[in-house]
């Protein structure tokens, strides 16, 4: 539920438990989707960039890595479920995307990208996220350079896996 | 303490129950799908031998590994909205005995990638409620869980 109060994306501070659709139309919960894991949150333009295109393919190198690592990968954008579900089996990602084509979120979280009033996306961001979705690191993506690198996201899921892990 | 990671399910090759008086072959299920209001007439495609002790397979083998890489990438989407749970079956905190994907039609089970490891049998059930399927991309387990259930969140 978005409240009335500003959010800032802040390390040490709560991120939203957002409620989008998933790539199949499903109502989730991102507090749901993370699933008491480490999350990488990718907030990214749409299908049709080609820098997310890029990123994207990275993101779906390192997700075997994920796979075995109790760890999440989430992917936000506007693009409607059915695009999503596309895009994603295009990709051959196996990790969940959510649709926030009513740009519910865009404004609360301040990551609207003004400039392009055509498609109104998300500017590229990159949150690492504790399991109750803490943030521990905040990637601004512009120019493509400042997304987080996958070695970044390794040592992110490191540190964090660290910090709420035994042993 | 923790809720259990598992249910206990019986099957005969017919039938479905969580009755330990039933018949058939004891597997571990996701306990998820019974906590809630079950879906009824929904159908069950239950990837396991009912009658065949012998029939299991280490969970970490690498068949195993892509059956549930291919439920997240294609078997879950596929199913849209017919989709009522999926659950692995365990036999113990090693060994994988099957699985069970829950629809409220049977039109796309030839296709369930679970059937690659025991063949599938369809049934008809009153026993499983919906629950969200799992996000991915984790396939592990969680402390020998029956995937997807389980998990390390407090």
């Amino acid at each position: 539920m978005i409240s009335g109060e500003a959010i800032t994306l802040e390390l040490g501070q709560p991120f939203p438990d957002l409620d989008l659709p998933d790539h199949t139309g499903r109502p989730r919960l991102l507090s749901e989707v993370a699933g008491g894991d480490p999350v990488a949150l990718v907030f990214f333009r749409g299908f049709w960039c080609p820098k997310e295109q890029r990123y994207m393919r990275a993101l779906v190198g390192t997700q075997e890595e994920f796979e075995v690592a109790y760890a999440r990968l989430v992917a936000v954008s506007v693009d409607s479920p059915e695009v999503q579900s596309a895009f994603r089996a295009g990709l051959g990602a196996r990790f969940v995307f959510l649709s926030d084509a009513e740009r519910r979120w865009l404004e609360p979280l301040g990551l609207l990208e003004a400039e392009d009033t055509v498609h109104q996306p998300y500017r590229p961001t990159v949150l690492t996220l504790f399991p109750d979705l803490t943030v521990h690191a905040v990637y601004r993506g512009d120019w493509f350079w400042g997304r987080a690198t996958m070695e970044e996201l390794r040592q992110d899921m490191r540190a964090i896996t660290h910090a709420v892990r035994e042993g | 303490m923790a809720a259990p990671s598992f249910r206990w399910l019986w099957f005969d090759g017919e039938h479905l129950s969580l009755d330990p008086e039933a018949r058939g072959r004891r597997f571990g299920a996701d306990p998820r799908p019974f906590e809630v209001e079950p879906v009824r007439g929904a159908w069950a495609h239950v990837c396991a031998v009912p009658d065949d002790e012998s029939a299991r397979i280490p969970y970490d083998q690498p068949e195993i590994q892509l059956a549930r890489a291919d439920a997240l990438a294609w078997w879950i989407p596929l199913l849209g909205d017919s989709l009522v749970c999926l659950t692995t079956l365990s036999l113990d905190s090693v060994h994988y005995g099957g699985a069970i994907t829950v629809a409220r039609d049977p039109d796309r089970f030839r296709a369930d990638p679970f059937a690659r490891l025991f063949p599938g049998r369809v049934v008809r059930t009153d026993l499983f409620g919906e629950v969200p399927p799992p996000p991915g991309p984790v396939l592990e387990r969680y402390a020998g869980a029956p995937w997807p259930a389980g998990t390390f969140g407090g």
